[in-house]
C-alpha cells in the first residue's frame, strides 16, 4: 500500500501548475469565452515542455506508460480551466494505439502528437447510448472499408489531422483512423463553449490499414478507449470540483455579513467539509482505477465507479459552490461559473453517475 | 502508487480468516445470536478470548517490549476487518487502546496485574468517559478524584458505559485539578467494578445492544490505580482516537454484509422465472452499495497507510469517521429495500434471512454518526484542517 506521488510525478504537478498559472489568467481565460476555445500559444508551450509525452511510452518520446501521470496533466488542466480540449486527442488516440498497435505509421502518429500535433477521436453518436455497439457502419470491399455514420462531442476536429471512429462491420467492432479530409466537419456550440464538432462519414473509403489493432481485437480495444476516457475526464472533473471547493473556502473566509466571517457559520463551513469529502472520495476512486487499468486493460467497474463519483460530485460540488457564493458564484466577471459549465460537460460526457450505475449493476450482479 | 495488499498482508488475512473459522464454534455462535450475549460476556465468548489469548492474537498493536506484537497499522487494520467480518464481538477498546496504555503508562502494578491478563484475555474493561452532561464536550467531565495520603477517592456518574456488566475493570476519567482549564484537570483511573462503592442501571438501546449509567460513590483506590502522571489523562483519551475512529468505520462488516445480500437475491425468485437480481432497480441499489464500499475501502487504507507513514492528518481522518458513518446508513438502507419486508423479521422468527442481521445492523446504525466525536465535530474539523475555513461558533 502506497498513496504516495513518486517525486518526478509531483514534480511534474509543480512545474504544470506553474506553466498554467501564467498562461490561464482570468483575462486570458476571458479571451476564449466568446472565441474558439482552444489556446495553441499554451498547447505549444505543454508540447515543448514535454507534458504531452505524459504517460507515453519512451519510445515515443514520452516519459513512460502510466496513466496516473496522465491524470495529473488532466486534473492540473481542469484546476486551471484550461482551454484546451485535449482527452481525445491524448487519452482515446495516443492511449489505444499505443496499447493496441503494431502499425508503424499509427505509431509515428503518437510521436507527432507528443511534439504538438492534434488528432482526435469521434466514438459518441447522436441517439445511441451504448458506444460500444456504434450505429456507425464500415462495410468491407476486399481491401477497403467503406464507412458511412454520424458522430459528435468529437474534440477539436477541425483542427485535426486524423479522426479515429469507431464502427460495426461483418467482423465485429473496429477501431478505424480516418483522415479529416474524408468526412465532413461542422462546429457545435455546446454548454461550456468547447470545440465540439459533429463529424458526418458519407461513404469515405479507407484501406484496411487504417484499422488501428490486430484482427479481433476491435472491440477490446474500444472498450479499453471508453475505460480511460472515463478515468481521464474523471481527472479532469477532480482538478475542477477541487478548484471550486478551494474557490469556496477562500470566499467564505474573507466575505463578513452579520459582523463576522460567514465561513464561521456552521451551516456554511459544514456543506464545505461536505465538497472536501466528495472530492476525497472522487480522488481516491481515480486514483484506484489509474492504477488498475496501467496493468490490466479491461477494468470496466473501476472506471465506471470513477465517472460515478466524478459526476456526482461535479453535480454537488458545482451547486455547493454557487450558493456559497452567492450572486458572485453566477457573476462572470469572478472565475467560478466556467468551472460550473466544465462541471456539467464532465458529468455528462461518456456516461452520467445514473448511466453508470445501471452499467455497474449489470456487471455485478449475475444471473441463473 | 500502488493501492493493493502486499503479499505478508494477504497472508495474514487469510490465516486469520481460517483461525476465526475454527475459532467461532456453533456454541459460540448460538450464545452471540442471543441478545443478552451480543456485545459477548457469556461462557463460550470468555472461553474464545482465552483461547486467543493463549494463541498470541491479543495485542497485535502493543509494544513488542511489552508483550505485544507491534503489528503495523494496515496489519492492525486487517485484523479489524476480519474480526468484524465474522461477527464476533471483539473487545478492541479493552485489548488494542486500553491495554497497551496500561502497559505502557501503569504502574508496577497495573502493569503486572492488569496488562497481563489483559494480554490473555482474561480481563474485559467498560470505559468510562461520557457522563450526563458531559457528551461531546468531554474535557467538561464532572467526576472527581480527589487525592488523599494514600490514594484517590472517587465519586460521580458516567453515561453509556458499555460492558460495565461484565467488566471487570472501569477506565475512568475524573478530574483531579478543579482550578486548572477543563482538558487540563483530568486524571486516567482503573476503577474495580466489583467495589460496593460501584454500581449501574442498564440502560437498554435500540439496538438491543445493552449499555450502562454507572454509579461511583465514594470508591478508595490506590495510587498503583492511576495511570500516566496526575492531570495528564486528556493526552491519553486522545493519543489513539484515530486508530478508534478508524476501527469504528472499517469496511469489512458492510462489505460482508453487501455480498451476502448480494448471494441471497440471486437466488431467490421473484416468479417462475425471473430472480431479485433481474429488476433494474435492484441492480441500482447494489450498484450503489458497491461504489460507495470501494469509497471507503480507499478512505481507510489511506488513513491507515497515513498512519503506517507516522504522519498525522486530522482533516482525513474526520473524512473517514463522517463517510463512513453516513454511509453504513444509506447501505443498509439499500440492501433493506432490496430483501423487502423479509428484512423487518427478526432472528427468531420463521422466515428471516441472513440471520436476520439487516434487522439489526439498521437498528445499531445511527450510533456511529454521534458516537466516537459526533460528526458536527468531524466537520468542524475538515473544514478548519481541510479547507483553512475559520473556526465555527
Amino acid at each position: 500500500m502506497d498513496f504516495s506521488e513518486l517525486s518526478y510525478q509531483s514534480e511534474v504537478r509543480e512545474s504544470l501548475d506553474k506553466i498554467l498559472a501564467q498562461q490561464c489568467t482570468p483575462d486570458n481565460l476571458k479571451k476564449f469565452d466568446e472565441d474558439f476555445k482552444h489556446d495553441e500559444q499554451l498547447l505549444s508551450l505543454l508540447a515543448k515542455n514535454g507534458y504531452l509525452g505524459l504517460g507515453v511510452n519512451e519510445q515515443y518520446g514520452g516519459s513512460g506508460e502510466n496513466l496516473y501521470d496522465l491524470g495529473i496533466l488532466f486534473e492540473r488542466l481542469g484546476y486551471h480551466a484550461a482551454p484546451l480540449s485535449m482527452i481525445g486527442c491524448l487519452v482515446d488516440v495516443v492511449q489505444t494505439i499505443q496499447k493496441f498497435s503494431d502499425g508503424k505509421t499509427h505509431q509515428s502518429l503518437i510521436e507527432a502528437i507528443v511534439g504538438g500535433e492534434i488528432h482526435t477521436s469521434a466514438i459518441l453518436e447522436p441517439l445511441n447510448q451504448d458506444p460500444e455497439n456504434p450505429l456507425t457502419r464500415a462495410e468491407i470491399d476486399g481491401d477497403n472499408l467503406i464507412i458511412t455514420g454520424t458522430k459528435y462531442l468529437s474534440e477539436l476536429a477541425s483542427k485535426s489531422k486524423s479522426i479515429l471512429v469507431s464502427v460495426n462491420s461483418v467482423e465485429g467492432v473496429l477501431l478505424v483512423l480516418v483522415d479529416s479530409s474524408k468526412v465532413k466537419i461542422s462546429e457545435l456550440s455546446t454548454t461550456a463553449n468547447s470545440p465540439s464538432f459533429k463529424v458526418d462519414i458519407d461513404s469515405a473509403t479507407l484501406d484496411r490499414s487504417a484499422i488501428i489493432h490486430s484482427y479481433g481485437r476491435g472491440l477490446e480495444a474500444l472498450r479499453y478507449l471508453l475505460q480511460i476516457n472515463m478515468v481521464m475526464r474523471s481527472y479532469l472533473a477532480l482538478g475542477i470540483t477541487e478548484k471550486m471547493t478551494s474557490l469556496i473556502a477562500g470566499y467564505t473566509s474573507e466575505r463578513e455579513q452579520f459582523g463576522r466571517v460567514i465561513g464561521s457559520f456552521q451551516a456554511v463551513s459544514h456543506r464545505a467539509a461536505d465538497c472536501f469529502i466528495d472530492l476525497e472520495c472522487l480522488r481516491l476512486v481515480n486514483q484506484q482505477a489509474a492504477v488498475n487499468l496501467n496493468t490490466n486493460l479491461d477494468c470496466e467497474n473501476d472506471a465506471l465507479i470513477s465517472k460515478i463519483w466524478a459526476g456526482n460530485a461535479c453535480h454537488k460540488i458545482s451547486y455547493s459552490a454557487q450558493h456559497l457564493h452567492g450572486g458572485m458564484g453566477v457573476d462572470k466577471d469572478y472565475v467560478l461559473w466556467r468551472y460550473c459549465l466544465l462541471a456539467k460537460e464532465c458529468e455528462l460526457i461518456n456516461g452520467s453517475a445514473s448511466q453508470n450505475i445501471d452499467r455497474l449493476g449489470l456487471n455485478i450482479t449475475s444471473n441463473q | 502508487m500502488l493501492i493493493q495488499l502486499n503479499q505478508k498482508q494477504s497472508k495474514l488475512k487469510d490465516e486469520l480468516q481460517e483461525y476465526f473459522e475454527s475459532l467461532i464454534t456453533p456454541a459460540l455462535r448460538a450464545e452471540l445470536n442471543n441478545p443478552a450475549h451480543f456485545e459477548g460476556g457469556g461462557p463460550e465468548f470468555k472461553q474464545a478470548m482465552r483461547t486467543m489469548g493463549a494463541d498470541g492474537w491479543i495485542g497485535l498493536s502493543w509494544k513488542k517490549e511489552l508483550g505485544g506484537k507491534e503489528l503495523s497499522p494496515m496489519e492492525q487494520y486487517i485484523f479489524v476487518e476480519t474480526v468484524m467480518r465474522t461477527g464476533f464481538p471483539f473487545p478492541f477498546l479493552t485489548t488494542e487502546s486500553v491495554g497497551p496504555m496500561i502497559a505502557e503508562h501503569g504502574s508496577e502494578w497495573a502493569k503486572d496485574e492488569i496488562a497481563t491478563k489483559i494480554l490473555r484475555g482474561e480481563l474485559i474493561f467498560g470505559i468510562g468517559y461520557s457522563e450526563p452532561n458531559s457528551g461531546t464536550d468531554l474535557a467538561s467531565l464532572q467526576t472527581k478524584a480527589i487525592k488523599e495520603s494514600d490514594g484517590y477517592l472517587i465519586n460521580g456518574q458516567k453515561m453509556w458505559t458499555s460492558l460495565a456488566n461484565f467488566s471487570d475493570y472501569i477506565w475512568l476519567a475524573a478530574r483531579t485539578d478543579f482550578e486548572a482549564k477543563n482538558h487540563k484537570g483530568i486524571s486516567m483511573f482503573i476503577v474495580p467494578t466489583d467495589d460496593p462503592g460501584f454500581s449501574m442501571s442498564a440502560i437498554n438501546t435500540l439496538g438491543d445492544v445493552r449499555t450502562n449509567a454507572t454509579f461511583y460513590d465514594n470508591i478508595k483506590v490506590p495510587d498503583t490505580h492511576l495511570v500516566g502522571e496526575p492531570n495528564q489523562g486528556w493526552s491519553l483519551i486522545t493519543s489513539q482516537l484515530n486508530l478508534e475512529r478508524l476501527a469504528l468505520v472499517n469496511h469489512g462488516p458492510v462489505e460482508e454484509l453487501y455480498k451476502n445480500v448480494l448471494k441471497l437475491a440471486e437466488s431467490t425468485k421473484i416468479n417462475n422465472d425471473q430472480y431479485l437480481t433481474d429488476l433494474s432497480w435492484v441492480k441500482r441499489n447494489f450498484a450503489e452499495v458497491h461504489s460507495g464500499i470501494e469509497a471507503l475501502k480507499l478512505i481507510c487504507w489511506k488513513q491507515t497507510w497515513i498512519m503506517e507513514s507516522g504522519q498525522l492528518n486530522m482533516a482525513e481522518a474526520s473524512v473517514a469517521k463522517v463517510y463512513g458513518s453516513e454511509f453504513f446508513i444509506e447501505a443498509y438502507r439499500l440492501l433493506m429495500e432490496i430483501m423487502g419486508e423479509l428484512s423487518l423479521l427478526k432472528n427468531d422468527s420463521e422466515l428471516s434471512i441472513l440471520n436476520a442481521r439487516l434487522e439489526r445492523m439498521y437498528r445499531t446504525a445511527s450510533i456511529l454518526t454521534f458516537g466516537g466525536g459526533t460528526n458536527e465535530v468531524q466537520r468542524d474539523i475538515i473544514a478548519m484542517a481541510g479547507l483553512l475555513m475559520p473556526r465555527t461558533r
